[in-house]
């Protein structure tokens, strides 16, 4: 029998416990870290809730800019009143991660109750997700909110109380209304009262373009007590579309007139190939010249190297006072005034346009730049939300027009819904509903002269060649690899036929199956789209090569132009009018 | 003894995963039930899963009844329209034992229609030839000319020969286009058939029958109360425009200009119909000057 120490027996047991965790140590760190990462989000899910309120609902978002999530808090208060039951919890994800976030929560089936749409995922992705993940708003939308109930929107169907129509929420491959739209966005110029009125003398920027130009020339010629000069405009390769789009690019406006050939009042690429290949436009049509000559005179004006700078350094050049101009959207107007607060004066102002007798460009520009109503800021109802009925009431609230005015005003954007009233700020931000548009798609037939193009419209836009130098080197190439491009670009539109055809299918399935007024409105919905997407769909396309293929017509009667047989028609109808009333 | 004791918790937890792990035994879905999630699948872009319920299906449903025919068209569709991973051949075979099973069946029509349609789909983005194609929706029509499928097979058939336009073919089809509209009074493909009609006119410089098919295409268009996404804009400003350019109709261009401006006052063209109007008032104003 051998003798035992006293304590043996109790520490025996203990022997064992560390024992057993030295031998199994991975294996218990991995069951303790999923221990407690089970009760971290049990509690942070519980610390959501407010004292009373049975239902939480999770909205999750990307803008992390000023205002949202505040906004976002103040408006699930206001329905908490309405709604003590409902308690409403932000998930605000940062951009750079969301489509991962995206994917791994609707996946993983945890994805939060209420979820913005429109980033992260491509396009085809994105349908999938919406058909798999996110419940149909059809029926919804169709009907009226009833927090509209006392508004001149009441009764109306929701959809119809949206400025652009809820036109962005329908996704016609899905044929499902899926999104619930909040805001609208908008570009505009701020500028820095304080710092134009010392440098300029002005008290408000000019809205015409020469006298925008001779402000931003004033400002140039100026130093600061250290002798810096002063930058007019703060721009980056982010800024320099906005002002080339809203201000250089509706000057070409009138091609319109000599290249839409199939009329539907738009210059597509293959369109614009085909009158530069039959000789009806070209480089030296004179709206084209005149886009890329305010575009010199533009560029001229921002600051050394903006093409290589990102939008901060921008926009700190801006706070920083060392520039007058910025051109910003809404989603950033909120931001930029927090850091102008207190240390200088903000105004906002449309892009300037020039006169109609400006002897350089009035006579290209037609009219205001037209801005697409179009709402964003779009919410999708998850299919693994729990209360679905809740999630929508609380879109709906936000969707109203008191709830939708108060929403934007505290964010600084602007509503959606028709008459909700559009803060002081954001009311320059309005869109033109009414007015002229781009028509120089010169940049996006196919993959390699759109390459040469950035190549040499990087090079013009720094001053690196003119665009005599640009056009010599860009148009044979055009000419010559578009044929390709066109090409390539047809079969690509023949290629998608099976994915119609895929897509036909299951309509056609879904009226067959269908009964009553159901099935008539979905057999409609077929014929529709069959006309669309398969009968009538490369017609266009034959008399466009036809064209290309009866070669140069320079001298042709554009689109949009009366040949002599429509005006001896008139002049004839014209002359029986003067006969029958004398 | 804790080491038993933590080796037994173990052997729980492996157990209780491999249990919870363990597909319940399903009872056996329904035809009608199979086939309604084999097209919900299909059109998620599940084609696997949608095979296996149309499989499904077929299996139990009874050879040469409604549900077994329906198992069958949708599994030819899905070979023949999942991509990747089409089967054409595969897809033939089982539209024809559809069609030998029941030749007067409705899916025995839409079977055809399918068959010619898959002549039809280009190779590698290129037409495919187009007599092929003609006979196949030939087969079609010919079968169910008053079929909505047949109907379909015949606008088809025109849209097919207009895809590779000349001079007599264009005349063909506009020919066969008006035999439809007269002998198909009540088809509700009318409006297509003038818009296709209308296209010949284009190509054939038909200046008038042109404009005249594309009111006839806005006369007859079907509308969907129930559809929230009608959009009569594009059809006004054709109108507008072909009275105005090609045929010189102004007091028609005006109506269909002012009708869109009415009723789709955020569209992009309004600024462009606008200018039409003004530009037409013009250009009268200026005969009339030069008029005697």
């Amino acid at each position: 029998m051998s003798a035992r120490h006293p304590t043996a027996g109790a520490r025996r047991p203990l022997d064992a416990a560390l024992g057993f965790v030295r031998r199994h140590f991975a294996l218990l760190f991995v069951l303790a870290v999923f221990l407690w990462s089970a009760l971290a989000i049990l509690l942070y899910r519980q610390a959501g809730m407010p004292p009373g309120a049975k239902i939480q609902l999770r909205i999750a978002h990307w803008q992390l800019e000023g205002g949202v999530r505040q906004a976002f808090d103040r408006m699930a208060e206001e329905y908490r009143k309405l709604h003590p039951e409902v308690a409403i919890v932000q998930d605000a994800i940062p951009e750079g991660v969301y489509g991962t976030w995206l994917t791994t929560q609707l996946m993983g089936g945890t994805a939060s109750d209420m979820i913005e749409i429109g980033l992260g995922v491509p396009y085809n992705v994105q349908l999938g997700y919406l058909s798999r993940y996110f419940l149909p708003l059809t029926p919804y939308v169709n009907a009226p909110n009833p927090y509209n109930r006392g508004t001149p929107l009441a009764g109306l169907p929701w959809r119809k109380t949206y400025k652009d129509g809820m036109r962005n929420s329908y996704v016609e491959e899905l044929q499902q209304y899926l999104t619930v739209p909040l805001a609208q966005f908008g570009i505009r110029i701020f500028y820095n009262r304080d710092l134009l009125r010392r440098l300029t003398g002005l008290d408000e920027a000019p809205r015409e373009y020469r006298a925008f130009l001779r402000a931003c020339e004033t400002i140039r010629a100026q130093r600061d007590e250290n002798g810096r000069p002063y930058t007019p405009i703060a721009s980056s390769a982010y800024h320099a579309g906005m002002w080339d789009g809203f201000m250089c690019q509706p000057l070409t406006y009138g091609a319109v007139r000599r290249v839409d050939f199939n009329r539907d009042g738009a210059v597509g690429n293959d369109e614009l190939y085909v009158g530069f290949k039959t000789g009806r436009i070209g480089f030296d049509f004179g709206p084209y010249q005149a886009r890329f000559r305010m575009l010199r005179q533009l560029t001229a004006q921002f600051q050394t190297g903006f093409t290589g700078l990102g939008r901060d350094e921008a926009v700190f050049l801006f706070a920083q006072q060392r520039a007058v101009f910025i051109s910003t959207g809404t989603w950033d107007a909120g931001s930029l005034l927090e850091q102008a607060r207190g240390v200088f004066d903000v105004g906002i102002m449309d892009f300037p346009a020039p006169a109609a007798d400006d002897p350089e460009f009035g006579a290209f520009m037609e009219g205001p730049v037209y801005e697409r109503p179009a709402a964003g800021f779009r919410f999708g109802i998850a299919r693994s939300c729990k209360h679905p009925e809740a999630a929508l009431d609380f879109l709906r609230f936000l969707g109203s027009q008191r709830g939708n005015q108060e929403l934007n005003a505290i964010i600084g954007w602007i509503p959606a819904i028709e008459g909700a009233s559009v803060s002081p700020l954001v009311r320059a931000f309005e869109p033109h509903l009414e007015g002229v548009f781009g028509a120089m798609p010169v940049d996006s037939l196919g993959g390699e002269t759109s390459i040469r193009w950035q190549q040499l419209f990087a090079l013009f836009q720094v001053n690196q060649i003119d665009y005599e130098r640009m056009v010599a080197q860009y148009e044979p190439f055009y000419l010559e690899r578009g044929a390709e491009e066109l090409a390539e670009a047809i079969r690509n539109r023949r290629r998608s036929v099976a994915r119609d055809e895929q897509f036909l299918a299951g309509v056609r399935e879904l009226a067959m199956s269908a009964s009553g007024a159901e099935a008539a409105s979905r057999w409609i919905k077929y014929r529709q789209l069959t006309t669309g997407r398969l009968l009538a769909r490369h017609l266009g396309t034959a008399l466009l090569k036809k064209r290309l293929d009866e070669g140069r017509a320079a001298n042709a009667v554009g689109p949009y132009e009366f040949s002599p047989d429509v005006i001896a028609r008139v002049r004839e109808r014209i002359r029986a009018q003067r006969k029958e009333r004398p | 003894m804790f080491a038993h004791w933590g080796l037994a918790l173990l052997g729980a937890i492996v157990l209780g995963g491999f249990v919870s792990g363990c597909r319940r035994a399903r009872p056996p879905m329904e035809p009608a039930v199979a086939i309604r999630a084999g097209w919900e699948q299909f059109r998620l872009g599940e084609f696997g899963q949608a095979r296996k319920n149309f499989e499904t299906a077929a299996a139990a449903a009874p050879q040469g009844s409604p549900e077994h025919l329906a198992a069958l068209y949708g599994l030819a569709t899905t070979w023949n329209l999942q991509r990747p991973g089409e089967d054409p051949a595969q897809a033939e075979r089982l539209y024809r034992e559809l069609i030998a099973r029941d030749a007067t069946n409705d899916l025995a029509a839409w079977s055809w229609l399918a068959l010619a349609r898959m002549k039809s789909l280009p190779v590698a983005g290129e037409t495919p030839p187009l007599e092929p194609q003609v006979q196949a929706y030939q087969e079609a029509l010919e079968r169910f000319p008053f079929h909505p499928a047949g109907e379909e097979a015949f606008l088809c058939q025109q849209a097919a020969r207009l895809d590779q336009p000349d001079e007599t073919r264009t005349r063909e089809a506009l020919n066969a286009l008006k035999t439809f509209l007269r002998t198909h009074p009540q088809s509700p493909w009318r409006s297509a058939a003038y818009a296709l009609a209308g296209h010949c006119c284009a190509i054939l410089g038909l200046k008038e029958e042109r404009l005249e098919a594309a009111l006839q295409a806005w006369k007859t268009a079907e509308t969907d109360p129930a559809d929230p996404s009608q959009d009569l804009s594009w059809i006004y400003w054709q109108i507008a425009t072909l009275a105005e350019f090609e045929v010189g109709d102004f007091d028609m261009a005006r109506e269909y200009y002012r009708k869109l401006i009415a009723e789709y006052p955020t569209e992009q063209r309004v600024f462009l119909a606008k200018q039409e109007l003004k530009r037409m008032d013009e250009l009268e104003a200026q005969i009339r000057e030069e008029e005697p």
